[in-house]
């Protein structure tokens, strides 16, 4: 059978959002616009990036995830990414090992209500007519600089962004427990360009991604959607494989 | 209808102790018995870097191996990648074609693109280009064996002329075949005037609407190579216990594991979005299907997996939408004993397959056994 991630996650709960409720209402993100750039990396250490509950992609992948929404319930912000390509059971799946938000409050919502892994920094996303670059920086430093080179128009139907799953202190029923929330909004696409990807700069200790080696430069891709995230509807144990941990809401 | 077998050659970790060699003799012995059982054709996969799920990247030799130790079964060499960072086309029908001789005139020829990122990225392979290098490769390739001498200037590759040697036995050459998982390949088969290689199970209902339409322009294609191959295969998973709770159980995991692994590749379209792969291939189908509610023996629809009784009907309804061969996936990483893995396959040749095959070993057995009687 596949591999399987073998990290610990116990040591990552004290920085992991606690959710105050799984009930959670869809909120509608218009007009979104989105920079996701995947790259390969290399393959020594990556079951020490998965939980045990997650199986890593053939190759080994992450993507770096850069959306820009200029309206929410909760006012305008820009949310930075970077996730590591797995499987829950025979579901594709992203793992983020960390998140930045330039806006606290928005921050607070996406953490409270999916779990999202949000911490504060300053996260842009540039469309120009020769790339689309995204910068992140935290802690008065640069900590992520990507781009999208030479952004040709493709079909927004041939796009396919995968859900992710965030670590959190989830409330059930015996107590908060630590949970991976299964997060898979939908597109609506307006507009689609892949490029080449160029990843100028990495900090992967920022990222809490150390082990993480992009090798190999796989795809680029910038997108104007709407997205809607969605209501909860699984939680998995992070310790147990998808057949046996998974929890269904509500 | 045609029955066959058709492997990937999934091995489980580790991979010690020589578990490499042992899945290959394994196979190796499965098609040897289906040659003597009265299957017509085994085909094995061009797969690469594909962990556990396939370790079948030189099946070109491995159906050498096959028509050495067998006499009647077809051996289909499908699928071929025909992507030039995979394969140089001259290679590939000069290695045809010396499959075609040494099995004396019993090759099957299939061709693909390959659907996933592990392979097309590993070869550094762009998805934007295999559609269009494939259909220049199905173009040249029965020139190559057909004409004493080739010459070509084309998109993917070009050469001066050349006697591209040897040829194939099969006159004026093997039949070909197109894999198909996306969806409106069957229709590119079918306007080319070769075989469907269907590799994705699919419904009834939408088998049928797919064979009504392959066969409609089929009608009127322009072949590729110099003959009309209007024939629909298609893959299915194949457990037979006289049990059908038993059959139904083993089938389940044996379908259920292998679209474990195939879940697990990363496919073209997740990794690189392009026009050219629609769909994420052999995966959500897979999924679906063989996770599906099922009948109320609890195997999802059309699976050959069961007693001989519900095997029966399942290929009964496959046949009636227009299907004209089936093969079979035998096992995935082993999870199937050896000894399972033959018996139902004489449990399925014996009970089954005369139902469909008047001229099967079986068959005819048993009508020498009737006449036998009748001279006693």
């Amino acid at each position: 059978m596949p591999l399987s991630g073998v990290r610990d996650v116990a040591p990552l709960l004290a920085d992991a959002p606690e959710m105050a409720d799984l009930k959670t209402e869809p909120a509608e993100l218009r007009g979104a616009e989105i920079l996701h750039v995947m790259y390969e990396i290399a393959s020594g250490e990556m079951l020490d990036l998965l939980p045990k509950a997650l199986h890593p992609t053939i190759p080994p992948t992450m993507t770096f995830w850069v959306m820009h929404c200029p309206e929410s319930e909760v006012g305008p912000f820009t949310l930075a990414q970077v996730r590591i390509g797995s499987r829950a059971g025979v579901r594709p799946r992203g793992w983020p090992t960390a998140a930045y938000c330039d806006s606290a409050r928005a921050g607070e919502w996406l953490s409270k209500r999916w779990g999202f892994p949000c911490r504060e920094g300053q996260a842009k996303l540039r469309h120009l007519h020769d790339r689309v670059a995204a910068t992140v920086q935290a802690g008065g430093s640069e900590i992520l600089r990507v781009e999208l080179v030479d952004p040709q128009p493709i079909s927004g139907a041939d796009v396919q962004y995968t859900a992710s799953m965030h670590l959190a202190r989830v409330p059930l029923a015996d107590g908060v427990k630590p949970r991976l929330v299964q997060v898979d909004p939908e597109f609506t696409f307006h507009k689609a360009e892949r490029g080449r990807p160029q990843l100028h700069g990495f900090d992967r200790a920022a990222w809490s991604a150390e082990g993480v080696n992009p090798v190999y430069a796989v795809s680029a891709t910038y997108a104007v959607a709407d997205v809607t995230l969605p209501r909860i509807r699984y939680v998995m144990h992070p310790d147990l494989p998808a057949m046996q941990g998974t929890e269904t809401v509500g | 209808m045609k029955f066959g077998i058709f492997y990937e050659i999934s091995v489980p970790r580790p991979w010690e102790n020589g578990i490499e060699k042992t899945v290959y003799d394994r196979c190796l012995e499965q098609l040897r018995l289906a040659d003597e059982l009265g299957f017509d054709q085994v085909w094995a996969v061009e797969h690469h870097f594909l962990e556990e799920y396939s370790h079948c990247s030189a099946p070109e030799i491995f159906l050498t191996a096959c028509a050495m130790s067998t006499k009647k079964i077809r051996v289909g060499h499908g699928i071929a990648v025909c992507v030039p960072q995979f394969n140089h086309p001259v290679r590939l029908a000069e290695r045809a074609a010396v499959l075609d001789i040494v099995s004396n005139g019993r090759l099957e020829f299939g061709t693909g693109r390959s659907a996933t990122w592990t392979e097309l990225g590993g070869f550094q392979a762009s998805p934007d280009d295999t559609k269009k290098t494939w259909d220049e490769f199905t173009r040249v390739i029965p020139k190559m064996w057909t004409q004493e001498r080739f010459g070509y200037e084309g998109r993917a590759f070009s050469m001066p002329e050349r006697a591209v040697l040897p040829k194939p036995v099969q006159k004026p050459h093997p039949p070909m075949w197109v894999a198909v998982t996306s969806p409106g390949t069957e229709l590119d088969a079918a306007d080319r005037g070769m075989g469907s290689l269907g590799l994705t199970f699919g419904g009834f209902a939408e088998q049928e609407r797919k064979v009504n339409e392959y066969r409609r322009r089929i009608a009127v294609c322009e072949p590729v190579g110099a003959f009309v191959n209007n024939q629909v295969n298609t893959v299915n998973f194949l457990f037979c216990h006289e049990d059908l709770e038993e059959g139904v159980k083993t089938g389940r995991r044996l379908s259920g594991t292998f679209q474990y692994m195939a879940a697990q590749l990363l496919a073209a379209r997740e990794a690189y979005p392009a026009a050219s792969y629609p769909s994420l291939g052999l995966l959500p189908a897979l999924r679906q299907e063989a996770s599906g509610p099922g009948d109320p023996s609890g195997a999802p629809e059309g699976l050959a997996i069961g007693n001989p009784d519900r095997i029966a009907d399942q290929i009964r309804k496959w046949e009636s939408v227009g299907v004209d061969r089936i093969n079979f996936l035998l096992n995935c990483l082993e999870t199937v004993p050896q000894e399972q893995v033959l018996a139902s396959m004489r449990l399925f040749a014996s009970e089954v397959m005369p139902q469909f095959d008047p001229d099967c070993p079986a068959a005819q057995a048993r009508r020498g056994q009737g006449a036998a009687a009748g001279v006693r």
